[in-house]
């Protein structure tokens, strides 16, 4: 057990959605080492890369940390509704600079990420808690597939969108929801409770010179993998945005060990599916104007010290 | 024989649809698969489609549940918009119209125990390039086979579409079919996909052009005398009010035939003629135009397009196609006796 996690009497089961990615392997990393969480399995979708490149990266991912027995589910090869359009801050592989990771001789799950996604739920005794950290084709497709098994979703905790546009970052739509809104518009209809780690509180979780000093205190294999992936991850947003690696799916991974990471507040929120440059922006409705109930717990303060402070103690235990 | 799986919402013509599949000599019904759409949510779709299979005779043939909502949809007071369509029919036609829609009785059978979209994809990749499939109601199930297995497109024979409109004022809107209109998103990813496809618009049905295949009370005449099978005695107990209903408030001449029209396709594409392989798009943004369907024909300056691959229905032999409706439903009778 890491010190700094929280006591639990059991690890909370969970289920991953994401599209590696290097802050989504970082985010693997920490479920797979973390005492608090026991990971049922992996679902991949189309995003910070195309498919088969990002289902490779998760499995050279878990092979490489000794995670072999945590199955990996195939999903969306394209969004619900758009064609799909690929992101930028990973590199073309979805992964770069980490070339010497070996080819995995792990095999993907002979079933669709959805119907895993079904299999697992209908294992569970308990509703299970769903991390998602990637656009959201598989949830989307999962909602159309088996609304029946909604209930068995206890909720879904989700990096993506955008609210609050404190931080000098300012953008009407973050890529997660841009990349498949129609999908998030049936996530946000399905009633399932939704938390939302949006990008203007990820943007402040930042690896910049001080956090660089501490992960190279970190002597290990891992510790050097993890390095190199920041590395690289940090030369693309200094480029682009001026800032450090933002580590957004770290942050919505961790908020399973501890929720107290984050603030967040209840609103409605609704996607914008046309639009010329926000389509996809997600609107949160915060003085009730539109007279909905609340889809949506909305993360709006981070903590982000703590945060790097449980990162580094998983890589370090 | 053509191997076909059936994909409805369950409306009136569905039903016929269902039932002309079941029992024509050239087509071997894999299964049917169904949809939320006009006729309601998804439990009472998939109820006719079980009820209509055991008055047929047919509970072998497989029936699969599937979408019971669009992708993205309409907004809640277009959903709700056809209520007042139905208080006009009440108002007119009073107690005859228990026969139109009435809930489903529960079904003596039940659906296999598979989604929809794996009944389909499991059938079509154990086949390739055999399986045609037929859609006569909104494409959510198709779009989502197509959305989660890449290799559908590939190991499809072709599908026979029902949405659209080109010529003939939309239903929905001026510019918008139903089907299409219903998931305007699902439209989009199955006509856009590189597959053959044959798309039976408004144009060739829900239009006085193609009279002659619409069923009238002369064809219900001509029927009376085939026989007392359930089908035949079901023909004639619940369609005078569909003919009624579309001659009174939609001007056409008789009970527009559109899902058999698709499915007789399928087996017999010279029933209609068609336009050259197009590519054909679905226009997903505004309100009247949404749900649109855009044939790319001619010669554009702006880049755009796809894969020309959908061939649309643009006239009908209906006199032969009402012919061959009328001595296929009769096949219940002779097949029986």
């Amino acid at each position: 057990m890491s010190s700094i996690e929280a006591v639990s009497p059991r690890p909370t089961p969970i289920l991953l959605d994401c599209d590696p990615g290097h802050d989504d392997a970082i985010a693997i990393v920490m479920a797979h080492r973390s005492k608090a969480i026991d990971l049922l399995g992996i679902t991949v979708t189309c995003g910070n890369a195309e498919l088969d490149k990002a289902v490779s990266n998760t499995l050279r991912i878990l092979e490489f940390i000794g995670a072999e027995d945590v199955p990996v589910a195939a999903g969306c090869y394209r969004p619900l509704a758009r064609p799909l359009v690929l992101g930028t801050a990973d590199g073309p592989s979805g992964l770069e600079g980490s070339p010497y990771l070996p080819p995995a001789t792990k095999k993907v799950e002979p079933l669709h990420a959805v119907d895993f996604i079904a299999k697992t739920l209908r294992e569970q005794d308990e509703p299970l808690r769903i991390v998602a950290t990637g656009p959201l084709c598989n949830l989307g497709l999962f909602v159309l597939k088996y609304p029946d098994l909604l209930p068995k979703i206890k909720d879904i905790t989700w990096m993506g969108g955008v609210f609050w546009r404190k931080s000098e970052f300012i953008t009407p739509t973050e890529f997660n929801a841009f990349c498949d809104p129609e999908a998030l518009r049936i996530v946000l209809d399905s009633g399932v409770p939704l938390t939302m780690v949006g990008l203007d509180v990820t943007m402040q979780v930042l690896v910049e010179a001080p956090q660089f000093v501490e992960f190279e205190k970190i002597d290990t294999e891992l510790g050097h993998v993890v390095l190199d992936w920041l590395r690289f991850y940090e030369k693309l947003h200094r480029g682009q945005m001026g800032v450090g690696g933002a580590l957004h799916d770290p942050l919505a991974l961790a908020l399973i060990i501890d929720p107290t990471l984050v603030r967040t507040r209840p609103a409605h929120i609704g996607v914008d599916l046309g639009g010329t440059y926000t389509f996809g922006a997600t609107v949160a409705d915060f003085w009730n104007e539109r007279q909905l109930p609340a889809n949506a717990q909305i993360a709006k303060e981070v903590d982000a010290d703590r945060f790097f402070e449980l990162l580094y103690s998983l890589l370090r235990d | 024989m053509e191997r076909i799986i059936l994909d409805v919402d369950s409306a009136g013509d569905d039903i016929l649809a269902v039932l002309f599949a079941a029992v024509s000599p050239s087509i071997k019904l894999e299964g049917v698969t169904t949809c939320t759409g006009a006729a309601g949510p998804i439990e009472q779709v998939t109820n006719v489609v079980l009820n209509t299979l055991a008055l047929a005779g047919r509970t072998d043939i497989p029936v699969a549940k599937g979408a019971w909502r669009p992708i993205v949809g309409n907004s809640k007071a277009d959903m709700e918009a056809p209520v007042h369509f139905e208080k006009r029919l009440v108002a007119r036609f009073g107690d005859r119209l228990k026969m139109f829609n009435p809930p489903a009785p529960t079904p003596t059978t039940k659906p296999i125990d598979r989604h929809a979209v794996d009944f389909i994809l499991d059938t079509v990749l154990a086949s390739p390039g055999e399986i045609t499939l037929v859609a006569t109601g909104p494409m959510t199930n198709l779009a989502m086979a197509f959305l989660q297995d890449e290799r559908l497109a590939k190991a499809v024979k072709r599908l026979v579409l029902l949405g659209g409109n080109f010529v003939t004022p939309g239903n929905m809107t001026p510019l918008s079919e139903y089907n299409i209109w219903a998931d305007a998103e699902a439209a989009r990813v199955v006509l856009n996909q590189d597959v053959d496809k044959i798309l039976v618009p408004l144009d060739v049905c829900e239009d006085n052009r193609a009279a002659a295949s619409m069923l009238t009370r002369d064809d219900l005449a001509d029927l009376q005398g085939a026989g007392d099978h359930p089908v035949l005695k079901m023909l004639q107990a619940s369609f005078p009010i569909y003919i009624d209903i579309w001659r009174e408030f939609f001007d056409l001449v008789g009970f527009p035939m559109d899902d058999i029209i698709t499915v007789a396709l399928a087996f017999d594409p010279t029933l209609c003629t068609m336009t050259e392989p197009v590519f054909v798009d679905v226009v997903l943004d505004g309100r009247l135009a949404r749900g649109q369907t855009v044939a790319w024909r001619g010669r554009q300056l702006l880049p755009g397009g796809g894969a020309k691959t959908t061939r649309i229905c643009t006239d009908i032999d209906g006199r032969r196609f009402m012919k061959l409706f009328k001595e296929t439903i009769v096949r219940y009778q002779s097949s029986a006796a």
